[in-house]
């Protein structure tokens, strides 16, 4: 990504920082042992996050994240995916789309941003039950 | 910051703020140009130049134009003008989709008081034909209002060929050439317009002051939309903002001298950039490319999220389909009329180019759009997976 340095929308700033310079995008090799992998929005509703977890000894050892939507739900994908980096399934099952509001600043009129984040989780989460 | 959005306002030229300046102060010529006594006749004559000037650049006469506060109000003048001189018991106005919101506003407002109006739909290129135009004519049809080029797409319609036809018929024809005057040759004389439309701030003249042209002969009767002292032959009353007037007549002089350089200049630099901005797969270009102004480029991006791609960009100044970045919280109506979905809509950029755009600009633009476009596809699920299915 290119260097923006700017934020002259009026972003909160932890917004614009993972918006502006997210980290962990991508997915693991098929195959990669330990990974599970959660979705939630739709095309048509203008926002998708994929969360990928990779699992070592009961823990989150790795993450990926791939997002399209608005600057605020990229947010939220990276911001899930660093804040899960070695936390247990029942630690990850704790987040609530309010914790991950407050850390982000998220204003009322992008709830739904969080609630795409905490669905995408839980999505992971499931995945994670079924395998395991 | 590079802008690119010339189609929304302009800087005012520096000798037209020089033109401006002095009918401000006491030193200058700050009477009521209404006023009969010799400061009043000097701010007069001011107006009366400026009128000239507005006059030429469209091929008109200078009583045929009446200033206002600007386009908005030009456009509402000419068309409730119309229809409440005529009366609007069973009267009828056609329109199209893509008008600018002033327009489409007026005609809403218009059918509250029992106007019925037709607004017709484009073709997938923008462009309302005159043909169609003369199937949605009825017995009652009083007014036809169409822009001569549409500020989100640039597209020119049709109007030249239109005119004839409509005053074969007796309905008047109202044009909002906003988007069109300075930047395409208008000459009334030739063209059977009987209601215009211009701006000063869209061709670096000062915001606050527009004009309607009214056509004397055969002369287009409106009732007044501002009652008072019966200035502007009754049509528009308030004090003249003689300094406004002039900046808008220094305005369309310069733009009358640099007329073709101009529209050379930017059809120039409009077509570098399409063509930069062609190394991305599937973008749509928004407009009939045959029929397009030279300052206006709109591009639609698949596989972005329009909100983002602006955000993307903080750098350039340039309009945006995103719904999140206009009032109106819904992705523009325009292109949504062109049969562009509500996901490609908001994943549209207009970028409009000015006098002061350079080749590096538009090459820096183009730059930025490209490098953000892929990085927002790759950080995209969507994107991967069309990728990996072979859609991409």
């Amino acid at each position: 990504m290119n260097q923006i340095e700017t934020n002259p929308f009026g972003y909160a700033e932890p917004i614009w920082e993972r918006f502006t310079h997210p980290r962990h995008v991508g997915e693991f090799p098929a195959g990669t042992p330990g990974v599970v992998t959660g979705e939630a929005g739709s095309k048509a509703a203008r926002s998708v996050l994929r969360l990928q977890l990779r699992f070592e000894g009961g823990r989150v050892a790795d993450v990926r994240f791939r997002a399209y939507g608005c600057p605020s739900s990229i947010a939220v994908g990276a911001w899930i995916v660093e804040w899960s980096l070695g936390k247990t399934p029942a630690e990850l099952a704790a987040l609530r789309a309010a914790e991950l509001r407050q850390a982000l600043e998220i204003a009322d009129d992008r709830a739904h941003c969080a609630l795409l984040g905490e669905d995408a989780l839980r999505a992971a989460l499931t995945g994670f039950a079924a395998t395991s | 910051m590079i802008y690119l959005d010339y189609a929304a306002t302009t800087p005012l030229d520096p000798r037209v703020l020089q033109i401006m300046l002095p009918l401000l102060t006491a030193d200058g010529s700050f009477a009521n140009p209404a006023s009969t006594h010799g400061p009043g006749y000097k701010a007069r004559a001011a107006v009366e130049k400026a009128r000239a000037q507005v006059a030429a650049l469209i091929g008109a006469e200078p009583g045929e134009i009446v200033w206002t506060s600007g386009a908005t109000e030009s456009n509402n003048l000419a068309i409730k003008g119309a229809l409440e001189f005529r009366g609007v018991r069973n009267a009828h106005i056609v329109t199209s989709r893509t008008e600018h919101k002033c327009v489409l506003d007026t005609c809403r407002h218009l059918e509250t008081q029992g106007v019925r109006v037709t607004y017709l739909k484009p073709g997938a290129e923008g462009v309302v034909s005159p043909e169609q135009v003369l199937e949605a004519l009825t017995p009652e049809t009083v007014l036809v209002s169409l822009m001569w080029v549409n500020n989100e797409i640039g597209v020119v319609q049709e109007v030249t060929r239109l005119a004839p036809l409509l005053r074969e018929r007796g309905v008047l024809f109202h044009v909002d050439a906003v988007q069109a005057a300075g930047k395409l040759a208008i000459d009334l004389r030739a063209v059977p317009i009987d209601l215009l439309s211009v701006s000063a701030h869209k061709i670096y003249g000062p915001k606050g002051v527009g004009a309607l042209y009214v056509r004397k002969k055969p002369r287009a009767r409106l009732a007044p939309q501002m009652h008072g002292g019966g200035h502007e032959w009754g049509m528009r009353s308030g004090t003249l903002a003689t300094h406004q007037i002039a900046g808008m007549g220094a305005a369309f002089e310069i733009a009358a001298a640099q007329l073709a350089a101009d529209a050379e200049h930017l059809a120039g630099l409009r077509d570098l950039l399409w063509q930069r901005l062609q190394v991305l797969p599937r973008i749509l270009r928004n407009g009939d490319p045959g029929r397009a102004a030279p300052h206006v480029l709109n591009v639609s991006f698949e596989g972005v999220e329009g909100e983002a791609l602006r955000a993307s960009l903080p750098g350039l100044a340039v309009s945006s389909g995103s719904a999140c970045s206009s009032a109106t919280q819904e992705p523009s109506y325009v292109l949504r009329a062109l049969g562009r979905d509500d996901e490609l809509a908001n994943a549209s950029l207009r970028f409009s180019l000015g006098r002061g755009t350079t080749a590096e600009q538009v090459e820096q633009a183009a730059a930025a759009v490209i490098e953000q476009v892929l990085w927002l596809r790759e950080l995209s699920p969507i994107w991967v997976s069309d990728r990996v299915s072979g859609d991409a």
